[in-house]
């Protein structure tokens, strides 16, 4: 915290006062994120499947919200890493500071063969931008095992493995029906 | 206004550093409030919670935290920047309309990731205070030596309020500090911030607390022992610390008034000293005399779960009362420096 004064004016009144502050927060992991963190290191995508409703939750939350029943280790199931894109968007990027991004990209909603987990604002490559649809089937491109980090997870960002899959390349199989996925809450 | 009873309550254990997430410490609290009102989660008509996104340092964590109540079916709900006793508030004046009979209050904050002395200065006067890092311990330091300066408190009654909460802590399961040093022993120890001990300081904790309400006819027909809300008041003195004479709680003893403290006896009495003086100034103000029995829980100095410790010192008064056989009891909740804002509830068994 830094607070600096303007040099006076003539009347020697202080006239605007810069004040610059900063906030800085450290939460370890809680255990069900450290052990998908864990996983993500070895290339393996886990969830929480609730034992009630089926739901599967990625990362693990360590509870589904909507029975309001708390899930465990032993509900604990490997993901596919294969999916479908079930929606994007294009972003076109404004050069504020601090965007490195100059040309239009999509971030895209995968939900992972198997069952309703999905992956939000991933990266998709190898494609271009005006050939991404729903429906269009995708495979995690994982990052070397030595390259992998998950320095950026937190207990708040729910679903980031962008420290460890570099984004999400179209398989070339034939599309999913878009229909079965459009106007659909995903979890 | 209608009789409003606490038809269950529950708490978490006060901790140093939660490993869990604060939804997940939330979880089995809100659960287990649920569960000793005998009622089922979706009588419940209105849901307000308590809990501050600076604290977290997350734009909408207190979205995040409804999951522990539930996301579905959609519910009626509320947030409260305070601490949980407002959301209670909240509820309170809710239940008045009539048209439901239960409502959840809940409170909750994770303190562990931030700096305290860092974040709390944020909630002062930008111009003169924010900018001196005015933290909440030297603010309560510099309470404390006016009181001293005054004559209204010694040292030694501040280290002898810290070792009754430090030993009345010892049969309270969720309480951080527990047991303690005598007087002489804690008067040996330094100042961190004179005139200021260790033990006249809040332990820094994470945790919940979450209490349900119900109308009358509800809580007579699903609990044994209903608490019943018998006066619930707060009231709120100048942002600015330096309009105030902080030896005394003017707002506190306005916020007792209204509650309807001298109805009758006092005999348990749960206050929000989150440091040691200031317990002896909140007796002055409520004029609670020695018969009364203060923080049987061990109070602020022993657990401090920001948002969540004026709610429980509202479960812990009700506890008194459905467990212990006391009558009639009041708890108090604050907010702000040096006791800015502060809240009053007088609670009776029948
Ligand atoms: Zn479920």
């Amino acid at each position: 915290m830094t607070p600096a004064a303007t040099e006076p004016d003539d009347d020697n009144s202080v006239k605007m006062m810069d004040y610059f502050m900063q906030l800085e927060y450290r939460e370890p992991l809680c255990p069900v994120v450290r052990r998908y963190a864990d996983q993500l290191l070895e290339g393996r995508l886990i969830g929480h499947q609730c034992p009630s409703c089926g739901l599967v939750y990625l990362p693990p939350r360590g509870y589904c919200p909507i029975c309001v029943v708390e899930t465990t280790d032993a509900d604990e199931t490997v993901l596919s890493d294969r999916g479908t894109v079930t929606n994007y968007t294009v972003v076109t990027p404004v050069q504020y500071y601090g965007q490195h991004e100059t040309e239009p990209f999509v971030r895209a909603s995968v939900t992972l063969d198997g069952g309703n987990a999905t992956m939000n604002l991933q990266d998709l490559v190898d494609v271009p931008v005006d050939e991404v649809r729903v429906g269009m089937r995708v495979a995690a491109v994982w990052k070397p095992k030595g390259e992998r980090s998950v320095a950026d997870i937190s207990n708040r960002s729910w679903g980031s493995a962008e420290g460890c899959i570099d984004g999400w390349r179209p398989t070339g199989e034939p599309d999913a029906p878009a229909e079965q996925f459009l106007g659909k809450a995903t979890f | 206004m209608d009789d409003i009873a606490i038809i269950g309550y529950a708490q978490s254990p006060s901790q140093r550093r939660a490993e869990l997430t604060e939804p997940q410490f939330l979880f089995p609290v809100i659960s287990e409030a649920i569960e000793r009102a005998n009622v089922e989660r979706r009588d419940i008509g209105f849901t307000c919670a308590g809990s501050c996104d600076y604290l977290s340092g997350q734009t909408f964590a207190f979205v995040m935290n409804l999951e522990a109540v539930g996301a579905w079916p959609p519910i009626s709900e509320s947030h409260v920047e305070m601490d949980g006793a407002w959301a209670l508030y909240e509820a309170w004046v809710r239940l008045q309309h009539g048209d439901i009979d239960v409502a959840l209050a809940f409170g909750s904050g994770k303190s562990s990731p931030g700096d305290p002395s860092e974040i709390y200065p944020l909630q002062l006067d930008p111009y003169t205070l924010t900018p001196l890092g005015a933290d909440p311990v030297s603010m309560a330091a510099l309470q404390a030596r006016a009181m001293l300066d005054k004559g209204t408190i010694t040292e030694q009654e501040m280290a002898e309020i810290a070792v009754r909460s430090r030993t009345n802590a010892a049969n309270n399961p969720y309480a951080q500090v527990r047991g303690s040093g005598d007087v002489d022993t804690l008067l040996r120890e330094p100042y961190v911030t004179a005139p200021l001990r260790r033990h006249d300081l809040p332990p820094i904790s994470d945790g919940a607390s979450a209490v349900v309400l119900a109308t009358a006819d509800k809580a007579r027909a699903v609990c044994e022992r209903p608490v019943w809300i018998r006066g619930i008041d707060h009231r709120i003195e100048p942002h600015q610390p330096g309009m105030r004479d902080l030896t005394e709680s003017i707002s506190t003893r306005q916020a007792g008034r209204h509650a309807g403290i001298d109805h009758g006896p006092v005999e348990v009495a749960e206050l929000s000293a989150t440091f040691s003086h200031q317990e002896k100034l909140l007796r002055e103000a409520l004029g609670l005399g020695d018969e009364v029995q203060v923080n049987p829980s061990g109070g602020a100095l022993a657990a401090n779960p920001v948002m969540a410790v004026g709610l429980a010192r509202i479960a812990e008064a009700a506890r008194a009362i459905s467990e212990r056989g006391v009558s009639r009891a009041l708890a108090h909740a604050t907010s702000g420096q040096c006791l800015q804002q502060n809240l009053v509830c007088v609670l009776e068994g029948a």
